[in-house]
């Protein structure tokens, strides 16, 4: 029972607690808070497995920037009576169904992931993470980065454009 | 020219089909198409006749079906009887041709007349031609046909709808008790052909009670279609199809196609005393039967329909007795007489534009040829001798007394006055007395209508004396290929024979040309009995309760189980695939989150299998 | 060695997964299946973080991999919730159910 194996064991747990509380959640700020939880316990388990650039990318993006999306887009759509959240109406055998399928799929991977080992391990991951990253990202991944920087504008851009309000609209008003 | 006698049906066949063809265009020219047909039949069927003379009988057959061991075979025969019927049925045929020219002129389906006649004809003489009970049954079929077409020619006429139909079912009736004869005889024998039915009959291989059964439900086949006692009841309705296919059909050749049947059967019938004594007694019956009931008809056409039915009584009453040449006999006589008395009275119904007797009158002054024709037609039925009907009648008496048939001898004597009385009554009251109906203009048929009828008067003098005990019994020499038993004939019979038929005209004359008796003596002492005689003792009501109710209320259950049942596990089927489309529609309900789903659960199927197949695809 | 095995991460990822994909399919409100989708994108980061460590080549690519994962997920959820607010401002709805115009 070493410490690594408890610090897993706590973190794992607390991300499937998140989960799991996320969906049994009635109101929709709530259900974003445990997601935060979940988040974290995730950027500690990246911290467990020497990713610690990774981690704080983690808590920053997610935990930060994606969490603050989700609600203001909570808040931007809110019906003043209706804050709660209803689980799909009239789709019983639609939850069932997807349920079982989920389940299923679930077994069937865990039927072939349960004994996966390759035996490797990476020992010098944690030893100056950041550097090696910054390496990696400007040498053999440097046409990728460039790539998602456009992706980046990108999204930008169509959000805004997404977002506005119709020209027509705004002169109506 | 007997190796071609193949032929003699087949001209009218394709009359039949250029007139379909090219009927429409042609309208009146198809009379020249039919006439020549059938005439270049005749003399066909006059160079086979000529060509069997002293010949044996000549056929051809080919093979067509095969099942197993057992071979089916068409083809063709010429036998002394079936020659001499070629010839009668292609001469009638001819002759009714060139009548119908005047006859049906103006009509719109002139060419389709014509077309239907053509393929009569030829079913009859394909008939006539057949060697064996397959194929009879073929053409005996497709003459019903024929006739059923022809009957309803005048297809918006209810009666003529309602007659055809009651004739093709009635037919069809004795057609039952015919097919099984068919199968018995087969499955007894192993072939349809006559020669080895024959000889099956003579070896011993078909025994006398099976020989009896056969024979038996086969003549029920000719009862059908020759109108006997009980299926004789569409024979009068048929009259409402236009009086050249009554003359043809009705007189002549398909009602005489049960006659033929019986005598080409001879020879099984023979081996069964059983079967002569039904046929006897069932056409005897019949002949009187009929002839009371035409006592008392006012209908012209239809007191020679019921006429028909009794002289094919005799026929019967012949063929039982033993005597196959005298039916034969008798029903080419009758084949003549019987159409000129048709034909005159399509003359008359022609001239006047009613078919009620009472509404006629007087007419021997304006359509003094036609007259003529009638009342010779009238003496020849009535056996006045030296004309053909006496020496066939009286061969047929001969046959019945000798076979010893008592009974039936005094009951044909009986229906011999009855049929005299009730020509000259018809003769008396259409053209005698004084007019009674209001027709302006009435003048004689045109010489189209009136050449037939000539032939056919000329024929009913003299084709009795083909086969006669003064000067030679010809027709009987040739029927039975020189082995005609030249008996002594009975004097006496025929003396009777003649004193019964001046019997019947005189008191037909005192009634109703001389007016010294009243018409009503005797109906007026029995009014039971007339009604009983005009109704045609109810025999068509009491099939109209019996048998009528019958098939109606099958017919009915049936109805309710194809609507109820059938349509209902139809309609059930159709619900259940409903349903379960209705089922499966939902899925496209415009949902993004159901349409993954779908997606999602296909995915993890496959997943699922790929696990439990062991990882490989 | 008592280190946490590889199959460890990996089943906790397939739980993640799982849950995510389950809430993405059956949520009604649109913000919430928006969410579970994150979800299931980062057990995705888990998986390529831990066959950094322990797969067959391990080295820094696995948590390169995961860095443009997370900025990719980053862009679809910005573009994501504005389709949203676009979406409610035509529909007045934030419900998944009514929004089924591509029924035919």
């Amino acid at each position: 029972m070493s410490g690594e194996y408890l610090a897993f064991l706590t973190l794992a747990l607390a991300a499937i607690i998140g989960g799991v509380l996320m969906l049994n959640l009635s109101k929709v700020v709530h259900m974003v808070t445990a997601l935060v939880f979940t988040f974290i316990s995730i950027a500690g388990l990246y911290v467990l497995l020497s990713a610690e650039f990774v981690a704080a990318v983690q808590v920053l993006i997610y935990s930060g920037a994606i969490t603050i999306i989700m609600l203001f887009g909570i808040m931007l759509t809110r019906h003043r009576e209706e804050d709660k959240e209803k689980t799909t109406t009239g789709g019983f055998w639609r939850k069932t169904a997807t349920a079982i399928a989920v389940f299923a799929f679930g077994a069937a991977v865990y039927l072939g992931v349960y004994q996966l080992d390759f035996g490797e391990k990476a020992e010098h991951l944690h030893e100056k993470n950041t550097e090696q990253i910054g390496v990696a990202l400007y040498s053999y991944y440097i046409i990728p980065f460039e790539i998602t920087a456009v992706i980046l504008l990108v999204a930008l851009v169509g959000a805004i454009i997404l977002a506005k309000k119709d020209d027509r609209e705004a002169q109506k008003k | 020219m007997m190796e071609m006698a193949w032929i003699v049906p087949l001209f009218p066949l394709l009359s039949f089909f250029i007139l379909l063809l090219a009927g429409k265009k042609m309208k009146e020219a198809s009379a020249y198409v039919g006439m020549l047909a059938t005439f270049v039949s005749f003399l066909a069927a006059c160079a086979v006749l000529v060509d069997r003379i002293g010949a044996s009988t000549y056929k051809a057959e080919q093979v067509w079906l095969t099942a197993g061991r057992a071979k089916w075979t068409v083809g063709f025969e010429v036998t002394a009887l079936n020659a001499w019927m070629l010839v009668v049925v292609s001469l009638v045929s001819f002759l009714v041709h060139m009548y119908a020219k005047g006859y049906m002129r103006g009509d719109e389906r002139f060419s389709v007349f014509y077309a239907y006649l053509g393929l009569f004809t030829f079913a009859m003489l394909g008939l006539v031609l057949s060697p064996n009970l397959l194929q009879t049954y073929m053409f005996w079929e497709l003459v019903g046909l024929g006739s059923f077409l022809l009957i309803g020619f005048y297809f918006y006429k209810e009666e003529a709808k309602a007659a055809a139909k009651k004739a093709f079912i009635m037919t069809r009736v004795g057609d039952v008790g015919f097919f099984i004869g068919m199968i018995l005889l087969f499955s007894q024998v192993g072939s349809f052909e006559y020669e080895d039915i024959f000889k099956a009959v003579q070896d011993g291989t078909l025994s006398p009670a099976l020989a009896t059964l056969t024979a038996v439900l086969i003549f029920i086949g000719a009862v059908g279609k020759s109108g006997q006692f009980p299926l004789h009841t569409w024979l009068p309705d048929a009259m409402a199809g236009p009086t050249p296919v009554s003359a043809l059909i009705h007189a002549a050749t398909m009602v005489a196609a049960g006659v033929y049947l019986v005598a080409a059967l001879f020879p099984l019938f023979e081996a069964s005393a059983v079967a002569m004594r039904t046929v006897a007694v069932v056409g005897g019956f019949t002949a009187i039967f009929a002839a009371s009931i035409a006592l008392v008809q006012t209908d012209i056409k239809r007191v020679l329909a019921y006429s028909t039915v009794s002289q094919l009584g005799y026929m019967m009453l012949a063929l039982g007795s033993g005597s196959d040449v005298a039916a034969i006999f008798h029903l080419t006589t009758h084949a003549f007489f019987k159409a000129l008395l048709f034909l005159a009275a399509g003359s008359v119904i022609h001239a006047v534009g009613t078919q009620d007797i009472e509404k006629m009158g007087g007419l021997w002054r304006k359509m003094p040829l036609t007259a003529a024709m009638f009342l010779v037609g009238a003496l020849a039925i009535s056996g006045v001798p030296f004309l053909s009907g006496f020496f066939s009648k009286d061969e047929i008496l001969v046959a019945a007394w000798t076979y010893g048939y008592g009974g039936l001898f005094w009951i044909a004597v009986a229906a011999s006055f009855f049929t005299a009385f009730y020509m000259f009554r018809l003769f008396f009251l259409v053209f005698g007395g004084k007019e009674r109906h209001d027709v302006k203009d009435v003048h004689e048929s045109p010489a189209v209508m009136m050449l037939p009828m000539l032939v056919l008067a000329v024929l009913a003098v003299v084709s009795g004396y083909i086969h006669t005990p003064w000067f030679g019994t010809f027709l009987g020499d040739w029927l039975t290929d020189g082995g005609y038993a030249h008996e002594a004939t009975p004097v006496w019979i025929m003396i009777v024979a003649a004193i019964v038929s001046m019997l019947g005209i005189f008191l037909a004359w005192l009634m109703y040309g001389k007016r010294s008796l009243a018409r009503d003596w005797l109906s007026s002492r029995v009014p039971f009995m007339y009604s009983m005689l005009w109704n045609k003792y109810y025999i068509d009501e009491f099939y109209a309760w019996t048998v009528g109710c019958a098939v109606n209320a099958i017919s009915r259950l049936c109805y309710y189980a194809d609507r109820f049942v059938i349509e209902g596990i139809a309609s059930l089927i159709a619900a259940a695939v409903n349903t379960a489309a209705s089922f499966g529609a939902r899925v496209q309900n415009g949902q993004v989150q159901t349409y993954g789903a779908v997606a999602f659960i296909g995915l993890a199927l496959l997943v699922v299998i790929l696990a439990f197949t062991g990882g490989y695809l | 060695m008592s280190s946490v095995p590889l199959s460890a991460y990996l089943v906790l990822a397939l739980i993640l997964f799982c849950i995510g994909l389950y809430g993405a399919l059956t949520k009604r409100n649109i913000v919430v299946v928006l969410i579970c989708i994150e979800l299931m994108l980062n057990a995705v980061n888990i998986n390529l973080v831990a066959f950094a460590k322990y797969g067959a080549h391990p080295g820094i690519t696995g948590q390169v991999f995961a860095l443009f994962t997370i900025a990719v997920a980053a862009a679809e959820a910005a573009v994501g919730l504005a389709v949203l607010i676009a979406l409610y401002r035509n529909r007045k709805t934030v419900h998944i159910d009514e929004i089924d115009s591509m029924k035919h």
